[in-house]
């Protein structure tokens, strides 16, 4: 049975190092139904590396990463039938049709063989992927790879939602796509975190931006303030000097 | 049907890699033992006819399929090894491999998917060659073709290369743990060179990866006798690949 009341996605003190490097250091975030929470930083500030430990890619070396109430690495398999993500590499079989692609992701994603087609059919409408629906996936542009990695990512209309860089290789028209889509999930009272170096593009959409710095939380922005881009690299700027480590 | 095996079955049917192993190994190797069969009874004087003439195991289909035999338990090896490392190393080529977590279907259920569809491959691949060699050497009319000497080699080159494809299997630890292709391949080369020390020093029988090899030459002068308990350690060696391959699989992280 789950465990009721938390938030569906949270962190409690994490942390997590690479060698020396310290990539995620005694974070606490949490995501709430209903909102976008943004994470923005510098690269190698440990965004990837936090959306990869609250889908258990990565073992935390302290603290909690929490999914759905229960330890991301050890949460038992129907919790992911909520949790669509997209790390890095679109789901994209270079051998595999886009249809094919769809179809094996909503498979793997707990879709009921009995509705696939359906399923499918949905995702190829939604993402406007009809005209490549029967082309091999390495024969997609870039954008057209990234449109079918999300219909693959949320293929199963999940309700917990982990986008790193959901907007790459995107053309404008993609990136509105993208937002609407974004604001459909949020009315169904999704939860989703969100990377993305785009702060104009965040200011647009999230509820919440959380700065990160060095693998740790140094401030937050308000989306609907002015000049975030400057009061982004205050916040990093602030955090280097208190900690009288070298500006990068 | 399992999910995992759907996909995976998805992916190895639409793979150029399989598609072309699969052809070369279906056709070339009979053909191949065709050619050294030929040219070991041309009569000629060369290098090449003394080389097969020298491989030659009695005459007519003993001698074609004791051919057919020898090619096939290294290419077969090494082909059905390709397919293995692309099987379990592709995920890590690609860089699509974080999109196996986070899933209701566990990591090790599909790496077990993976072993299922590999272990159909490699029966399929086996009966193929099989077939193909006899047509073959029926079409080149080898001599009288009576049953009881062609269904004797027609099951010997199969449990031949059954018992090759299998041997691959630890391919598929070392694609997982090497996360690629490169270090897989490394394996398959080291793998039969040391099998050439192994019979070289006299205790090839007891190499698993010789034992295919070795069956092939079967009756010749001064080969090793492959016993039971020697063709045994070739289905130990398979079990212990495919349990340490599910525990990577069920252990990793995305690094």
């Amino acid at each position: 049975m789950r465990p009721a009341g938390s938030p569906p996605l949270v962190t409690k003190d994490l942390v997590r190092r690479f060698g020396d490097e310290v990539a995620i250091d005694g974070l606490d975030i949490e995501v709430r139904r209903g909102e976008i929470h943004a994470v923005v930083g510098l690269n190698g500030a440990g965004k990837t590396t936090l959306m990869r430990l609250l889908l258990g890619m990565l073992r935390p070396d302290a603290g909690r990463a929490m999914v759905l109430g229960f330890d991301a690495r050890h949460a038992p398999p129907q919790t992911w039938v909520e949790v669509g993500h997209l790390i890095e590499t679109p789901f994209a079989y270079p051998e595999l049709s886009v249809r094919s692609n769809i179809a094996a992701s909503g498979l793997l994603h707990g879709v009921e063989g009995a509705r696939l087609d359906e399923i499918v059919d949905r995702a190829v409408e939604e993402f406007g992927l009809g005209h490549w629906e029967s082309k091999r996936a390495d024969a997609l542009s870039l954008g057209n790879r990234q449109r079918l990695g999300l219909a693959s990512a949320l293929v199963h209309q999940p309700s917990v939602l982990l986008l790193d860089e959901p907007a790459n290789a995107l053309d404008p028209a993609g990136v509105v796509f993208i937002r609407r889509m974004l604001e459909t999930y949020v009315q169904r009272d999704a939860a989703i975190l969100l990377s993305s170096h785009h702060l104009d593009h965040l200011a647009r959409i999230a509820d919440r931006i959380t700065v990160l710095h060095r693998g740790r939380h140094v401030g937050s922005l308000d989306p609907s303030g002015v000049d975030l881009e400057g009061q982004f690299f205050d916040l990093v700027y602030e955090s280097d000097l208190a900690r009288g480590e070298p500006h990068r | 049907m399992s999910r995992a095996i759907r996909v995976e079955w998805w992916k190895l049917r639409r793979s150029r890699v399989v598609a072309t192993a699969t052809g070369l190994m279906g056709l070339l190797l009979p053909l191949m033992g065709l050619g050294f069969y030929s040219v070991a009874l041309s009569g000629g004087t060369g290098p090449l006819a003394g080389k097969a003439g020298a491989l030659l195991i009695g005459e007519g289909w003993e001698a074609y399929m004791g051919l057919v035999d020898q090619i096939a338990a290294v290419a077969i090896f090494l082909g059905a090894g390709v397919v293995v490392t692309w099987v379990f190393g592709r995920e890590h080529a690609d860089r699509t491999f974080p999109s196996l977590f986070a899933l209701p279907v566990s990591r090790q259920r599909i790496a077990a998917a993976k072993v299922a569809v590999l272990a159909g491959w490699m029966i399929a691949l086996s009966l193929l060659v099989t077939t193909v060699a006899v047509v073959v050497g029926l079409m080149a009319g080898i001599g009288p073709s009576p049953a009881e000497v062609v269904v004797p080699a027609a099951l010997r080159l199969l449990m031949i290369a059954v018992l090759a494809s299998v041997l691959s299997s630890p391919v598929a630890v070392v694609a997982s743990i090497g996360r690629g292709y490169m270090p897989a391949f490394g394996f398959l080369i080291l793998v039969v060179a040391m099998a050439q020390v192994a019979v070289l020093f006299g205790t090839g029988a007891w190499f698993p990866f010789a034992v295919p090899g070795l069956m092939a030459v079967t009756g010749s002068e001064g080969a090793p006798v492959v016993g039971p308990a020697q063709v045994a350690l070739v289905p130990m060696v398979a079990t212990a690949a495919v349990w340490l391959t599910l525990r990577w699989w069920r252990r990793a992280e995305v690094t």
